[in-house]
């Protein structure tokens, strides 16, 4: 255990750059799904039932297949088609895809709890479609869906670890490269201590996230007239 | 590139073993797990000093963390404390340790969701705690909270294909191994779209086939 724990001091700028290469995985990831989450989310709160229908199937089909067939699928199936893709965004892609089916469940929850007097109220103001949205649902939907979308972040982050998968070296991936190389130089196998690091320190970021969550859906819930918040999409849906 | 059906056919047995494989560590990891979530939801309901504790941060720990760097913990980490499985088996040790922890908080709810009536009644009786759970509390839990403990298995039978990130041939890892070897991705890709989605659809289909049947005493 001590021998780990001189690889992790030793080997800290190495882990540096797998924490920063997680963290930006996760950023991008996060803005991603925050674009395609507010489209798609938004649609499906559209009259059209063929529009919802869309919305609903892609949500449905890339929250059920494994997120770690997504990422091969677009890693190893894009230079069939032609485009291949280097590691990085290829994750970021596939990331991105599903944090973008959690995301639209998470804005279309937010945008259907605003309560629909206010939806009635704009139309009979006269207000046109995008105006209603823009001015009235979407600001109201934001207070709604921050503790979700609070918890989402922490869910891409623990996600960002199948990057390791394909040869993005981002934390997880750090790890195995410093017990892969004392391993073979100096025949020591410190895998107990490391990943036991590398399992500490995603707690110690994804645990702020999910307390910040909570402390978020507890304050909103509490605030007088604040309608209902969305539930956090559950970790096990991963 | 077209294609190959013919190529599909001949990998028929390869993939139709890892399909076993994915649904052998999926059992298997759905029951131990249920167990987990009972046990450890009663411990900490019934206040057991320390043990109640330990519950609580396990479940932290694990709804906090990868299911991947748990995963390769269990299998290149333990082996440093004599604890040597063999890929299968940590293959199922992490699944079960994963969704244990959301058994737990399931089972937790259902528990919370009993009205405080009930207890008073059991206590009234002079049952004891252990009483309670046992005859009223627990069978009441897993009634309220089954949809959300199959949901968990769901997510646990779908997530069984990071097992193939340890080398495991199931389903995924097949496929994977296929892609890599023949350079056929499409295949193999449809192959894993169509099994997954069936599986995952088919699976939460049932559960929510249950829970209506389950709800059929409380509509009016």
């Amino acid at each position: 255990m001590s021998y780990a724990l001189q690889q992790i001091v030793e080997n800290a700028p190495l882990l540096l750059i797998g924490l920063r290469a997680t963290l930006m995985l996760a950023v991008v990831t996060l803005a991603a799904s925050t674009a395609i989450g507010v489209v798609l989310g938004t649609l499906a709160t559209l009259r059209p039932r063929w529009i919802r229908a869309c919305v609903a199937l892609y949500v449905e089909v890339f929250r059920d297949i494994p997120l770690i067939v997504t990422i091969f699928a677009i890693f190893f199936g894009a230079p069939f088609l032609g485009v291949p893709l280097k590691p990085f965004p290829a994750v970021a892609l596939g990331l991105s895809l599903w944090g973008g089916a959690n995301g639209a469940e998470i804005v279309r929850g937010g945008i259907l709890s605003v309560s629909r007097g206010q939806l009635e109220a704009a139309t009979a103001l006269g207000l046109r479609t995008w105006k209603i949205y823009l001015l009235v649902l979407w600001p109201q939907a934001l207070r709604a869906v921050l503790p979700a979308y609070t918890g989402l972040l922490a869910l891409i982050v623990q996600s960002t670890s199948l990057g390791a998968l394909v040869g993005v070296t981002e934390f997880l991936k750090a790890g195995g490269l410093i017990i892969e190389r004392s391993t073979v130089m100096q025949g020591i196998n410190p895998a107990f201590g490391i990943y036991f690091f590398v399992l500490c320190t995603y707690f110690a970021i994804c645990s702020v996230l999910t307390l910040a969550s909570r402390r978020l859906e507890r304050r909103l819930g509490r605030q007088a007239g604040g309608g209902a918040t969305i539930r956090a999409p559950d970790a096990s849906r991963l | 590139m077209e294609f190959d059906l013919a190529y599909l056919a001949r990998q028929v047995p390869a993939l139709r073993a890892g399909f076993l494989l994915t649904i052998q560590v999926s059992a298997i990891a759905v029951l131990l797990s249920v167990g987990i979530g009972l046990v450890g939801a009663c411990l900490r309901v019934m206040r057991v000093p320390v043990l109640a504790q330990a519950v609580a941060a396990y479940v932290e720990f694990i709804r906090n963390t990868p299911l991947l760097v748990q995963l390769f913990f269990v299998f290149f980490g333990l082996p440093a404390l004599g604890l040597k499985l063999s890929l299968f088996w940590s293959g199922v040790v992490a699944l079960t340790l994963w969704a244990g922890a959301f058994q737990v908080e399931n089972v937790r709810g259902g528990l919370a969701a009993i009205s405080p009536g009930l207890r008073e009644a059991a206590r009234a009786l002079a049952l004891s705690r252990g009483q309670y759970l046992r005859l009223v509390g627990l069978p009441m839990a897993v009634r309220t909270g089954l949809p959300s403990m199959l949901n968990t298995c769901v997510s646990l039978v779908k997530n069984s294909a990071y097992v193939s990130a340890i080398g495991l041939q199931d389903l995924a890892g097949v496929a994977f191994d296929r892609i890599a070897s023949d350079f056929r991705a499409f295949e193999m890709l449809a192959v894993l779209l169509v099994g997954y989605l069936a599986l995952v659809l088919s699976l939460s289909a049932a559960v929510r086939l249950l829970e209506h049947r389950l709800q059929t005493p409380f509509r009016p």
